[in-house]
């Protein structure tokens, strides 16, 4: 009978501890929402819809942009959504 | 935008289930998404409009306690 | 100070038998002695001896013939000799008149721990600690090759078993530390170690000595300016494509020539894949996950293949990309392929250049612009420009100057985004093009090359 083999693992070996995402707030008034446009084609179309609804629900807006969907937001644009706005939604990756 | 402390919510297509399932079990961590119909790209202003109208509700109540 | 001396012997061997008035005169002496032998523990009769029964003391001492005689001080090893040389032996105990009465000189004999296989074997028994990877204990009758599927580690293709012998031999292909830090694969940000890559070569199908290339291929796609991340993220064809420059090629057995963008050599074939591997399995990137590549392509199981410098009037693409003359280097291009650039008429520059130019005009779309590709320009192609007395530069000039079209600020062929290698097989009138990914440049993958290390 042959030793039982014993491979080494070829993986990140990634055992992740779950983690929750962060508190939100109990209403959107007073506070600011960004939208960062990820520039994909067209997703520019649903951010304005978008805009105008919050808008009419008196959410204060602002928008920013990636300049690439290909890689993460530049830090700079990080910096910047964390420094103006509460919160914030990304879009729109198809 | 979570790691600096603000919460927030993606968009994406439904073709990006999987990618955010995948993605989610690597991290340990699952980043708050909706998701709309796919796909974008080629619809008119009109049809992304509606969907950008049906998604607006659950987007406020994801940004939301 | 404390001195100890270490001996290892076989009774196999008649040089070690010889010694036995040397061991008496050395247990006689004072100085601390202990005695390996490696076959018999019968063996010295002269002097009381420990078995190395399963070689590990052999082994950790890097004893390759006996009798070996080492010296320490206060346990660092200050000296060691082999084989039987009085005037060595005398040096090394600080002893007069050892072995008096033998003669002065006798070769050794090889040791146990160093025939053939033996330090493959040892190397996983004893040698393994150098390994921090997680292990993977099978269940008894489980096939290796089916259990790297089960735990989807495999590319769809059959991989070698990463067992702890193949990784440490692979790890032997280089002179760099397993646990280095070569950066953190997307999609998931692993660290990738030496270690890591080695795995992932021997289960490519890699050489030991192919590492080094590998390291480097890893390093490059790691480079912020590839963009590894998005190349494996986006739903568009590419992947990245490998091309190698320097001796390296030829000393590894790399082919350049005939079906140089096709199948059949080992080098080609796994060095490439050894770089999908690495990215599927540290990354986590997998298709459907988050590779989202709508068709993908079939260089995305291994893209990889050297220049054929000696058959180029051009310098290697690797020198023209800033690497040093004569240095082995790896360029990564996120592309796909294969597009045909067939012209068997055109006997100048100019008539060819203008086939070139018809093929790329139509590339994806007409409307398509900015776009960076990979031209490999046949030997047969190439006898044309070089007959014509044209540069790689004369070439891309004409290439763009053909290319500019009224109406169109941005031109077809991003700036910087062409690399032309000559490649291939000596008969066939046939170019190809390696179109690049829809983002090109600073808003996705720049081509990035790297020198090979040892």
């Amino acid at each position: 009978m042959r030793n039982t083999p014993v491979l080494v693992d070829p993986t990140g070996e990634v055992e992740p501890a779950r983690r929750e995402p962060l508190a939100r707030p109990d209403s959107l008034d007073g506070r600011t929402v960004a939208l960062l446009d990820i520039s994909k084609a067209r997703g520019d179309v649903f951010l304005d819809r978008l805009h105008r609804r919050l808008d009419e629900r008196g959410i204060e807006v602002k928008r920013y942009m990636k300049p690439t969907f290909a890689r993460t937001a530049p830090i700079a644009v990080k910096q910047q959504i964390a420094s103006e706005a509460a919160l914030v939604v990304e879009g729109l990756a198809d | 935008m979570e790691a600096r402390g603000v919460p927030g919510v993606g968009v994406a297509t439904t073709e990006f289930v999987e990618a955010w399932q995948a993605q989610s079990a690597a991290l340990g961590y699952e980043p708050p998404m909706i998701f709309v119909p796919h796909p974008i790209q080629d619809r008119t202003d009109a049809e992304i409009q509606a969907l950008a109208d049906a998604a607006v509700e659950e987007i406020v109540s994801r940004l939301t306690a | 100070m404390t001195t100890q001396l270490t001996l290892v012997v076989k009774r196999d061997c008649p040089t070690c038998t010889l010694l036995e008035p040397v061991y008496a005169a050395l247990a006689a002496s004072g100085i601390a002695l202990d005695v390996w032998t490696q076959d018999d523990p019968a063996f010295p009769e002269s002097v009381p001896g420990a078995f190395d029964e399963g070689l590990e003391r052999s082994f950790r001492l890097g004893v390759e013939i006996v009798p070996t005689l080492i010296r320490r001080e206060d346990g660092e090893e200050t000296g060691r000799t082999w084989g039987w040389d009085r005037a060595e032996w005398e040096r090394l105990t600080g002893l007069d008149s050892l072995g008096a009465d033998l003669p002065p000189f006798r070769p050794g004999c090889g040791a146990k721990n160093v025939e053939p296989g033996m330090p493959e074997a040892l190397a996983a028994r004893f040698g393994s600690a150098r390994l921090k990877s997680r292990r993977v204990p099978l269940a008894p009758l489980e096939d290796e090759v089916e259990a790297a599927y089960d735990r989807g580690w495999s590319d769809g293709l059959p991989v070698v078993p990463p067992t702890e012998a193949r990784v440490l031999a692979m790890l032997d292909g280089t002179t760099r530390d397993p646990g280095e830090v070569l950066g953190l694969v997307p999609p998931n940000l692993q660290p990738c170690t030496v270690e890591k890559v080695a795995v992932n070569a021997v289960m490519a199908g890699c050489k030991p000595e192919y590492l080094p290339l590998v390291l480097a291929v890893v390093e490059a796609a790691l480079d912020d300016a590839f963009c590894m991340h998005g190349v494996l993220a986006t739903t568009y064809y590419i992947g990245p494509i490998v091309i190698a420059n320097g001796p390296v090629r030829r000393a590894i057995g790399m082919n350049a020539k005939g079906n140089v963008l096709g199948q059949g050599n080992r080098a080609n074939a796994t060095v490439g894949r050894a770089l999908q591997l690495v990215v599927r399995n540290v990354g986590g990137g997998k298709p459907q996950g988050v590779d989202r590549a709508a068709l993908g392509n079939p260089g995305k199981y291994t893209f990889c293949f050297p220049e054929d410098e000696e058959g180029s009037a051009w310098p290697p693409l690797s020198e023209s990309r800033g690497a040093g003359a004569g240095a082995s280097a790896v360029t990564l291009f996120a592309g796909y392929g294969v597009m045909g650039v067939v012209d068997q008429d055109s006997r100048t520059p100019e008539a060819l250049v203008e086939t070139f130019a018809d093929v790329f005009r139509g590339l994806e779309n007409r409307n398509r612009r900015n776009i960076d590709a990979v031209i490999v320009v046949s030997p047969e192609h190439d006898r044309v420009f070089r007959a014509g007395g044209w540069s790689r530069g004369d070439f891309e000039a004409a290439l763009r100057t053909a290319l500019d079209e009224p109406g169109h600020a941005t031109p077809k062929l991003r700036e910087g985004g062409l690399l032309i290698v000559r490649a291939g097989g000596g008969a066939g009138m046939f170019s190809a093009i390696l179109p690049g990914w829809a983002a090109t440049g600073p808003v996705g993958s720049i081509p990035v090359t790297k020198e090979v290390g040892t």
